[in-house]
């Protein structure tokens, strides 16, 4: 493995792939201190692009906009009391505070050392768990890749939402929407145009339901709120403080790199966990939310600790955690790559050259975030009046150029709407779009399973695993569902 | 709001069960070995579907489960910005997208996107800022147009107007 980590070292340290993680990295720290902007769009806007890339300069893109965006929603938080991004709400509970003391540069240096620190831990047990996992899952047949996906999909649809019941009609709606087009012994389902038989492209339809409802929130709600940027002001992080919030930093990032595993908790949820232990565990627990830098390196370490470990289940399983690897494992796909456990197998170099890029990547996000801090409050100025038009128009020429057609364009602003009726009925989009994404493949593991049993369906319950992940499935239902009875009751 | 949501969501799979899958979802005459057929998987996803849109309907009467089916009170996005209003603007934005969908043979790409982006600049408000949003306007189109055109060779349509005109 050390050999292989070596070649893949080499491979990758080219100027040509700094360039492009630096421009990732960069791109993501401004796209998600723009509120409202989030990683997921920086994600999927740079898709597109990625059509004309070689593969691993293309993950590694992504795999930047998404690192710099979870460090870049801090800034905003910080600045402005806006996260960036969802995951950075907690950072804004001592951020803010820190920023009106006139010390927002020591907030945003500890933000970027948490952030760094949580993802090079993340990044190492992404290289040291997920190879293990792939050669377990190799073991694995039809029955009980359903079962997993399941088991994915409940949980996303569990935990991204405020009801279940929303979030599994979510999932719904993308499993039925990925039906469209040829199946896989050659029907045609849905195809009400001759476009249609092709189906549905994953770039329109991720980047429609996610960047265009913004939009349409701006217009139809006029929600535009006004920016009052802070200085910078005291930047210098001392020794000592450093170290008294180094146990939180570490503490973070183990529970960003555990929560980022579990496919559908993500890095909102890790760093509130993480806010929460520090706070429990702290001399300082009273300072918490008045300013408290402690406070930052538990919740920064732990969002950025989400990124390596969230690629474990889809390197290894070929089943994405969140939206933003599902995401990735359309950009995967398209470069004819299939993760799961047979990327270990076939793509071996690919693998390890993404994980060197990926440890590389956590040096540059450092730097980025040091060479950029003093530009940030400019760009947090821009109006979202002004910044949602500048997405349509990156998304439309986006897409548009990604197959030359018109149909793609159609179907991203129609899933621009469809998602803004979305938004007006709380049925939260993240199951809709890991759905989406994981629908063929679900489909296609039940149709083999239940060729292999001759139509008996019993199959899908005739192996231990199918049963763990069954169970895992049931326990996340009823968990859940416990946990909203009682939000009712209160 | 919850029993609406419910309405809506159980409409749209019967929809789909009763509707589009029989017209759409043609079973082929030969289906090799025993592989299920090309509807069954629209079929049980849309069932199950509608299964929820029921349950979300059943729990929305109960008090006990209300907040279950409906987490979201629909008058706090909404604000106190009446109905008609919202209405109007949604209108006039999905107007906007049909009217540039259209406009792309007619007048090109390029100039079709710089009246939708005008047009999605006026109604986020932002057009009040006359000049700065004019430019952007103008020149972010023309400069994803020249980018796309020539770093990536897309060929966007030219409109059958402009080329009628010679341009």
């Amino acid at each position: 493995m050390l050999n292989d980590l070596l070649v893949a070292f080499q491979a990758v340290a080219t100027l040509e792939n700094f360039l492009i993680m630096a421009a990732g990295i960069w791109g993501g720290v401004i796209i998600g201190a723009i509120p409202g902007m989030t990683g997921t769009m920086a994600v999927t806007l740079a898709l597109p692009f990625t059509f004309y890339m070689q593969p691993i300069p293309s993950i590694l893109l992504l795999v930047a906009l998404y690192k710099g965006s979870t460090y870049g929603g801090s800034v905003s938080a910080i600045l402005i009391k806006t996260p960036g991004t969802a995951s950075a709400a907690c950072t804004t509970l001592d951020g803010y505070p820190l920023a009106q003391q006139g010390k927002a540069g020591k907030a945003l240096n500890m933000a970027l050392y948490s952030s760094c620190t949580g993802d090079f831990i993340s990044n190492l047990s992404l290289i040291f768990i997920a190879a293990p996992l792939a050669l377990l899952a190799l073991r694995i047949g039809p029955p009980e890749y359903f079962m997993l996906m399941i088991f994915a999909l409940t949980t996303v649809a569990g935990v991204s939402g405020r009801s279940l019941l929303l979030g599994l009609v979510s999932a719904c709606l993308g499993l039925l929407l990925a039906t469209v087009g040829e199946d896989m012994y050659g029907s045609f389902r849905f195809d009400l145009t001759m476009d249609m038989q092709s189906g549905l492209a994953v770039a329109p339809v991720l980047i429609g339901l996610f960047a265009i409802p913004e939009l349409l929130k701006i217009i139809v709600f006029r929600n535009n709120q006004s920016h009052k940027p802070m200085q910078l002001g005291d930047n210098h992080v001392t020794r000592d403080e450093l170290r008294r919030s180094l146990k939180a930093m570490l503490k973070g990032s183990m529970i960003g790199v555990v929560m980022g595993a579990i496919p559908g908790i993500g890095p909102s949820a890790a760093a509130f966990s993480s806010y929460g232990e520090a706070q429990r565990s702290s001399k300082n627990r009273e300072n918490f939310g008045k300013g408290e830098l402690e406070g930052i390196a538990a919740s920064e370490s732990a969002n950025n600790g989400c990124c390596g470990s969230t690629m474990i289940p889809l390197l290894a399983l070929g089943v994405p955690g969140d939206v933003i690897t599902g995401v990735m494992l359309g950009a995967f796909m398209i470069h004819g790559m299939t993760p799961g456990p047979m990327l270990f197998e076939n793509n071996l170099n690919e693998v390890y050259m993404l994980f060197i890029g990926m440890l590389f990547s956590s040096v540059l996000l450092f730097g980025a975030g040091k060479a950029t801090m003093r530009f940030f409050s400019h760009i947090s100025r821009i109006p979202p009046g002004l910044m949602a038009p500048i997405v349509l128009a990156l998304c439309v020429f986006g897409i548009f150029s990604i197959s030359n057609s018109m149909y793609d364009v159609i179907v991203l602003l129609a899933m621009g709407i469809f998602g803004f009726f979305m938004f007006l009925f709380a049925i939260p989009a993240a199951p809709f779009l890991i759905a989406f994404i994981l629908g063929p493949m679900l489909e296609e593991n039940l149709r083999r399973a239940l060729a292999l049993s001759r139509g008996d369906p019993s199959i899908l319950v005739s192996s231990p695993i199918t049963w763990l992940f069954a169970s895992l499935a049931i326990f996340v239902v009823v968990v859940t569902i416990r946990q909203q009875l009682k939000k009712a009751k209160a | 709001m919850g029993i609406t949501r419910g309405l809506v969501i159980t409409v749209l799979f019967g929809i789909v069960l009763f509707l589009l899958i029989p017209a759409y979802v043609p079973r082929p005459r030969f289906i090799p070995g025993f592989a299920p057929p090309p509807d069954m998987w629209p079929r049980t996803v849309s069932m199950f579907g509608m299964a929820l849109g029921i349950l979300l309907v059943g729990l929305s009467f109960s008090r006990k489960t209300e907040s279950i089916a409906d987490p979201e009170d629909a008058s706090a996005i909404r604000g106190d910005t009446p109905l008609v209003a919202l209405l109007t603007r949604f209108g006039w934005t999905v107007l906007a997208f049909a009217l540039f969908i259209g406009s792309v043979m007619l007048l090109g790409f390029l100039l079709s996107s710089i009246l939708l982006l005008m047009a999605m600049l006026i109604l986020t408000g932002y057009w009040r800022h006359k000049v700065v949003a004019a430019i952007v306007a103008v020149a972010l189109p023309l400069v994803l147009y020249l980018f796309f055109s020539s770093a990536l060779n897309t060929r966007f349509p030219v409109g059958s107007l402009l080329k009628a005109i010679g341009i």
